[in-house]
This record gives C-alpha cells, structure tokens and sequence, in this order.
C-alpha cells in the first residue's frame, strides 16, 4: 500500500514538473514564435502574441514590454492621427501594466520617453513644448536607478542631440555618451531570458554621424 | 498494480497532451466588414490567432472546459466570450466601434477647450502666454475667440450680449468669487492667476453643464496642473516688475511656489498717461500649489494672496480739478479639491473653496470699505457603466457674506449686510447611442436662502457627427443667476435674473484646421431694474427686466497649412437688446458692440530662434446716449482697432526675451463719453472722451528657467 500511495506521488510530482518544464518550454517557444513573427515583418501578429503571452504571465514585464516597444516604434511615421493615437495609447496602457508588475525599471522608462518622442514627432508644435521637458526628467531618472544600461546611455544622448539640433546647438557633445553606451553593450548582461537588447546597431550608426 | 498505475499516467498525460480542440470563426464590424489582424485568443493562454486578410481565425488549443475568449482590436471594443472551448468553432463575431474621444462624436457646442488631450484644442496654456495682445493674462486671450465683445476699458469677459458679471470662473470645478483684481475707472482689469498654473482650459460660451450655475451667460473653468514636469526656478524680470517662483518635487507630491511684484512708478515715470498718480499701481502676490498623490486620487492644495493698491487723479467733466481715486484691495483665495478613483468605476469629486477680500476705495473724499467672505463646497460622483454611459450627480453650497460700511465726504454713513447663501443638486447622464450620436442631459436645482426661493434649470445638448471631420451640435439651457452684490447691498427683495440658451453649432476638425460656426439665440428674463441714475438705497427694485440676444460666431483656426505660421480668426455678429437696470425702454447696452472681429498669428523664425507674433482686433461702435439727442443709447461710438504685435526670442532653451508693444499703429480709441451732468449756458451738454489711460503699452520681460536637465546640457557643453 505505502509502495502504491509512492508510486502515486513520484506520478503526481513527474506531472506536475513536467507540467511546470512544459510551461516554462511554453514560454520560451511563444516567445520565440512572436520574435519570429517580428523578423518576419508582421509586427501587429507579434505583437498580438505578445499580448496573448502577457494574459497568461502576468508577472512577468517582458512580454508586455515589446508589446509597448511594437506598437510605439511603428507609431513613428504614422500620419494618421487616429491610428497613432490609438496606438500610442495602446502602448501607454500596457506600459501601466508593466511599471505596476516592475516598478522604477529603467527600460520601462526608456519606453516611456520613447511614447512621448513619438508625439513630439508627430506634432512639435502641439507637444513639444509639454512632453519635452517630461522626457528630460525621465531620462534623469532612468540614468539615476542604472547609470550602466547602454540604452539609458543611448537613448538619453540621442534625446538630447534632437533637443540640441532644435535650438541649433552643438550635438558632438553628447557623442562620447553614444561611445559609452557602445562600450556598454559589449558587456551588459539582461538578467533574465529575452531581456531587452536592441541598441547596439542604433549607437553605432549614430557614432558614425559624429565623425 | 504497476500496470494500473501506467494506465492512469498514460491517460492523464493523453489528456494533458494530445486533446487538441480547433477554435475557428471570423471577426467583422457591425457592417459585416472583415476585421484584418484582430487578436482572437483564449485568455491566460498562449493559445490564439491574429486574424487573416478575410476576418477568419483558426488555431488549436489544448485546453479543456469553460474557457473565456477574447477579441480585441485597436479602436473596437473588446468582445470576450465565455463558453465550453468545444463550441468555439465557426463563430461569427461583429465587433463594436469603441467610442473614443479622438473619433467619437463629442459634446461641444457652446464650449471651447484647451488642453493638450482636448480633441479640438482652440487655445492651449501656450497660447495664453504668447498671444500678443493678452499680455500674459488668459482673460486677454480668450478675448480673441468669437462670443466674445471688447471693452477695452474693463478687461473681463463679456460674452454674448452678457455683462461681465455673467462669467464665473472655476478652478479644478470649485468657484472663484474674486478672479479680478479691483482697478480704478478706465483701466482694464486682468485675472488674478497666473496661466501657468493651468494645464486646462475650457471655455464655454453658453449651453454648458448642469454642474455649473449662477452664471447667465458663460463659464470659463481651469484645470491646474496634476503633476509638474520638472524640479525648477523661473525667474522673471520686467519693465513693470519681477517674480520667482519655484517647483519641488519627491515621489509622491509635489509643492509649486510663484511669487511676484508689480511697480508701475518707472513704466509711468517714462511714459506717462492720461491719469496723474500720486501712488502708481503697485501689486504683490504669491501662490503656493500642493500636490499629493494617493494610490487612487489626487489631492490639490492652493493658495493665493495678493495685495494691490494704486491713488490717483483722473479727470471729470463735472469737476474742474481733477478727481482723486484711490484704492487698496487685500485677498485671500484658498482651493482644495480631491479627486479619486472608487471601486467599480466610479470617481469622486470633493473640494472647497474660501475667499477673504477686502477693498478700501476712496471716491472724492467719500471712504468705501467692503469685505467679503465667500465660500464654496462641493461634491461629485461619477460612473462609467460602459464607454456609451456615463452618469454623475452632485451637490454643492454657496456662502457669501458681504458687508460695506460707506461714509461719505459729508460724514453721512450708511451700511449694508447680507449673506447670499445658496444651495444645488445637479444630475447629468452622457449617453453615446453611436459613435456618432450623443446626448447630454442633466438637470439642476437651486435654492436661495436670500431670495427664498427655488429654482430648477434643465439643459440638453445632443451632437451628431456627420462625417469624420464635421459635426452638429445643439444644445438648450435654463440659467439663473442672483443680482450682484452691488444691488443685493441695498435691496434683497429680488428674484434671480434668468436667461435661456438655445445652440446650433457647427464644427469641422482635421489635421490642424478648426472651423466652428455657432448661432445662438438667448432670451433674457427677471432682470434687475432700478428707477435712479445709480443703483441706491432709497432706489426702488424690481425685476421687470427682459431682453435678448443672437447671433453667429466664427472661428477659424489652422496651423499646418503654411510651415511655422499658426493662426486664427475670430467673428462675432451680436444683435443684442436689453431693458434694464435704469433703462427706460429696450435698447442696446453699451458694453455689446454688434461686430467683432479678430485675428492673431504666430510666426516661428528657425534661424533667429524666435516667434513674433501679432494680434488685430476689430470692435464696431458702441452704443451711448447723447443727452442733446431725445434718443436713449442712440449714438455709437466709432469703432475700436488695435494691433498688438510681441517678439519672443530664445536665447536658449530656458531663456527668453520677450518684446510686445499694443497699438502699434497708435489708433485713437475711443470707449466711450462722459457728459455734463447740467447744460452749458447754451443749453448743450458738454462731453469728454472716454480715452484709454495709454494709447500704447510697451512690455519688456526676460524670463529664466533653472531645472536639472540645463544643468546637465551645460556640463555637456564645456
């Protein structure tokens, strides 16, 4: 009887791992697949994915951020003011999500500079003068909780150039923070799977401007 | 035993694994157009589809029983279903438009909003600072919109055909009793609060909510700022003055601190006016915003303080010296008001006010003291029970308490007491029967404990969008308003005055261009008229007065069609007519000028950093009595122009030099005429002019910011 009730228990405990390794395998591969869908130029299906895998881990920021990251960058260019405000708003929302799940994260931040930028380059002249000094503090804030993440570096320079060429000052200043966040990415390490790494690529093309 | 064991493993792990279901169908609109890349899924599943090119959606899930699945799509509302997965299989699902403020129709006739999410924003804070005739006063700028008249010499509102006592203003939805500071005879007046204070504002011209009352003609409510930007200093330096203010913030709240001084002794001293001052205007404020942010609302603390005086000489035409005027006004403004989210969509709404003014003026000799305390309480509630219904209620308490004690050249003494207490209830439900079709309906209820008496204001206002950039709008009112303190002093024995709003307003809105063409028609009623030249004590009341007012108002703004130019156009036509105060028959009071017209526009120079920017405006005669004619109010005065031109330039992003001059063209206005009070010895009364103290003002300022990020960028710069 004991020998039945361990065979019993070793079975539940094989299930309920394998289950376990099966979601954790899940993850990974929808993960994956919505990358995928990415690369395969079909951004709204990735971010639909995205989207699905943030209902089912909702303590996990990761998804939710590329759902935010998807539909801020393909706001950039957008003409329509519906579709765009839409969009953004749709980032805005699942931004709300991920600081709540992830508090003070500094990519999160970035994110969120990123959103206004898209309204700044929607309409300088209408939110311009609001939202610019917003993304100063946020980058301030970001640069203090990780002085070290390359895309705080990056994005916080590339900010400050635009708001420089605004007012028809120098940008080489701010060059040498692009060259730090370059050296940065060399060595940062997310901390967990599918941390966000986009960058690198963006730092170096723009320290090939500063020449 | 072991072989049984197996069996229950094999089954359990075949039902974990291999029990596939095929969830299929397709996702339309209402119309029956396929939706192309909406999200199908089961929710806190991986498991779902973005749907194809015709609507359809097919994936497998291996979940089992009751599950919940969810369509969402930008712009549709989110359908969710919730049923045995075996029975997702060729649904047909329309989804529903969601009704957004950006697409959805909204309502608007009547009111002008500002704001940086405002749909239709005719005016931002911005704009309030860098119009060039406003001189840094929101009033100023509000003065370039249509529904509006100009009467240069006083500086407040008039709206349609209205006096200035018709507006009431409303900070964070709590009234201000004093949003004026006092000024002596013939010189414009200007709000007391500084613009940048407000990141909101929302101009109604007539037709406005059931949760504002007291006002027959317009209300102009503005927003504070939740959250500032930014830890800063702001320096400002100016040809008339200067002031500091500064902003801190920490994680959960923030303090804004603004102070300011006021002297007009050197600005007089080089370009003199008409007036001789013994004492010029001088003026010394200081505002203070609190802010803390709970896990679910907002509290805001504000205070003001402000103290002016001035003494001056001024000329009379029935008197032969010039007359002195002096004045001292103290005041005292205290706002506070919370805002939170409650459970299940609601939202609470509390907030108070309290105001403590006092004003000593002196009239050739004759000594003025009034002091008023005023107070204000209110509550509101709001549900959203769907994005198509929205329903508030709420109530609120007025409490004024007036007292003037008045002594006279020749010693007599006279005062006057009252306590103008009033208490509402208001109602409103937001209906959104489509996405283009919406009502507003809402009643309110007042009670008068000074007039004894109740009143009960309905309003109504419906709009439908006709296409994606054009909508139609109406709207109708009941309003009514107490008499003013200068009347309620000397008699309480009135009934409030009335006025009723009928709207048609249309409005077109895309990319950058507003159109808005309003006509109105507003029927007065229960007006206060008295039977002496001035409202008096040993006047008799009544409330026998009556009139009315129409017309259209024009709006044009566009800001995309020439690169850098922004600007707009404004048109109103007001035929007006009124009986009473000291009327003897119906006539066209002198504060409503039947044309104006203005237009103002802003230049951004990329090269020289700078924005110039201009402002004309144009106001047709107004109405006066000649006593040597046998008509009342039968004259006009010529018409009134002025062009105001500013230069803002940045010398960097936080420092800005600003030039403005008004009346650059130096018209000779005119705003009215005084005449003898006794014929000359040919029986002709005598006139004076009504001129403005200066012709022209010239304004010089360098405003400075100090925060964080400058720091930063001059680091960077060295």
């Amino acid at each position: 009887m004991i020998r039945i009730i361990f065979y019993l228990l070793i079975t539940l405990f094989s299930l309920t791992t394998s289950a376990l390794i099966a979601q954790g395998d899940r993850y990974e591969q929808g993960m994956t697949k919505a990358f995928e869908l990415w690369d395969a130029q079909k951004p709204m299906e990735a971010s639909n994915m995205f989207e699905r895998i943030s209902s089912a881990e909702k303590e996990n920021w990761i998804p939710y951020y590329y759902v935010v990251q998807i539909n801020t960058i393909y706001s950039f260019n957008e003409k329509d003011e519906e579709k765009l405000t839409l969009q953004l708003a749709k980032a805005k929302e699942f931004l709300d999500k991920a600081q709540q799940i992830s508090p003070d994260n500094p990519e999160l931040i970035v994110l969120e500079a990123l959103i206004n930028t898209a309204w700044v380059a929607y309409d300088g002249q209408k939110y311009g003068m609001t939202l610019a000094p917003k993304n100063t503090e946020l980058y301030i804030k970001a640069l203090k909780i990780a002085p070290e993440n390359p895309r705080v570096l990056l994005s916080k320079a590339e900010w400050d150039m635009g708001s420089a060429r605004f007012f028809g000052q120098d940008t080489a200043p701010f060059c040498k923070d692009v060259k730090k966040a370059l050296e940065l990415f060399a060595t940062f390490k997310g901390e967990t799977l599918f941390y966000p790494e986009w960058g690198k690529e963006r730092a170096e093309q723009i320290l090939k401007d500063c020449k | 035993m072991k072989k049984g064991l197996i069996t229950i493993f094999c089954l359990l792990t075949t039902i974990i694994s291999f029990a596939q279901t095929i969830i299929s169908g397709k996702v339309t609109d209402r119309k029956g157009i396929p939706i192309i890349g909406a999200n199908v899924f089961l929710e806190g599943t991986y498991d779902g589809s973005s749907t194809d090119d015709k609507g359809k959606f097919s994936f497998t899930t291996s979940e089992t029983g009751i599950q919940k699945l969810v369509f969402s799509f930008l712009s549709y509302e989110t359908y969710a279903m919730e049923a045995d997965v075996t029975s997702f299989k060729s649904l047909e699902i329309k989804l529903r438009e969601e009704v957004n403020t950006l697409t959805g129709v909204t309502l608007t006739a009547g009111t002008f909003e500002a704001g940086d999410n405002a749909k239709v924003s005719a005016l931002t804070p911005l704009d309030v600072v860098t119009t060039a005739s406003a001189l840094g006063d929101f009033v100023g700028a509000l003065q370039t919109l249509p529904g509006t008249s100009t009467v240069a010499e006083d500086g407040r509102l008039f709206v349609r055909g209205g006096d200035a006592g018709e507006t009431q203003i409303f900070i964070d939805g709590i009234r201000v009793f004093q949003p004026f500071t006092p000024t002596t005879n013939n010189v414009p007046t200007r709000g007391r609060y500084s613009p940048f204070l407000f990141d909101g504002i929302t101009f109604s011209t007539g037709g406005y909510s059931a949760e504002y009352g007291q006002a027959l003609s317009s209300v102009l409510l503005l927003n504070t700022i939740n959250e500032p930007d930014q830890e800063k200093t702001d320096i400002s330096l100016m040809t008339v003055g200067g002031g500091v203010g500064n902003t801190q913030k920490w994680e959960k709240g923030s303090l804004s601190v603004n102070t300011a001084y006021i002297n007009l002794a050197p600005y007089t001293e080089v370009f003199p006016d008409r007036n001789e001052y013994r004492k010029p205007f001088e003026a010394i404020s200081g505002e203070a915003v609190y802010r803390h942010k709970f896990e679910n609302g907002l509290l805001k603390l504000y205070t003001a303080y402000d103290h002016i005086n001035v003494d001056v000489l001024q000329e009379d035409i029935n008197f032969d010296d010039l007359i002195r005027f002096d004045l001292e006004n103290n005041n005292v403004y205290f706002n506070g008001s919370y805002k939170g989210a409650l459970k299940n969509n609601w939202l609470l709404n509390v907030g108070t006010s309290y105001t403590y003014g006092k004003t000593n003026t002196g009239i050739i000799g004759n000594d003025i003291r009034d002091t008023e305390q005023s107070l204000h309480a209110k509550i509101k509630l709001k549900k959203g029970f769907s994005s198509r219904f929205k329903w508030s209620a709420g109530a609120e308490y007025f409490i004024t308490d007036f007292k003037e004690d008045f002594r006279g050249a020749d010693n007599i003494e006279f005062n006057s007491q009252f306590n103008n207490n009033i208490s509402a209830a208001f109602t409103e439900a937001d209906i959104f029967f489509s996405k283009n079709l919406a009502t507003k309906v809402g009643l309110r209820a007042e009670y008068s404990e000074l007039l004894r008496d109740t009143y009960i204001s309905p309003r109504l206002s419906l709009a439908y969008k006709t296409d994606k950039f054009g909508q139609v709008s109406l709207a109708y009112g009941d309003f009514y308003q107490n008499p003013n303190n200068n009347l309620l002093k000397f008699n309480t024995d009135f009934r409030a005055e009335k006025a009723s709003h009928y709207i048609l307003n249309y409005q077109y809105n895309n990319n950058g261009k507003t159109f808005r063409a309003e006509a109105f028609y507003k029927d007065y009623d229960d007006l206060v008229k008295f039977d002496t030249d001035f409202a008096s004590f040993d006047s008799n009341y009544s409330n026998d007065g009556f009139g009315y007012a129409g017309g259209l108002d024009i709006f044009w703004r566009d800001n995309t069609s020439f690169k850098n130019l922004d600007y707009w156009v404004s048109y109103s036509y007001l035929d007006t007519e009124r009986d009473f105060r000291n009327f003897p028959e119906r006539a066209r009071p002198n504060f409503a000028s039947t044309h104006n017209f203005s237009l103002v526009g802003k230049y951004w120079i990329d090269k020289w950093k700078s924005q110039l920017g201009f402002s004309y405006t144009f106001a047709s005669g107004r109405a006066f009595t000649d006593p040597n004619t046998p008509f009342f109010q039968g004259e006009k005065t010529k018409p009134f122009n002025n062009l105001s031109v500013n230069w803002a330039y940045l010398i960097s992003p936080q420092k800005i030099l600003y030039f403005s001059v008004s009346n650059v063209l130096g018209f000779n206005n005119v705003n009215g005429f005084q005449f003898r009070n006794t014929p000359n010895d040919d029986g002709f009364f005598d006139r004076r002019a009504l001129r403005p103290a200066a012709d022209q003002f010239f304004f010089v300022g360098f405003f400075w910011t100090i925060s964080d990020d400058k720091k930063s960028n001059q680091l960077n710069n060295l």
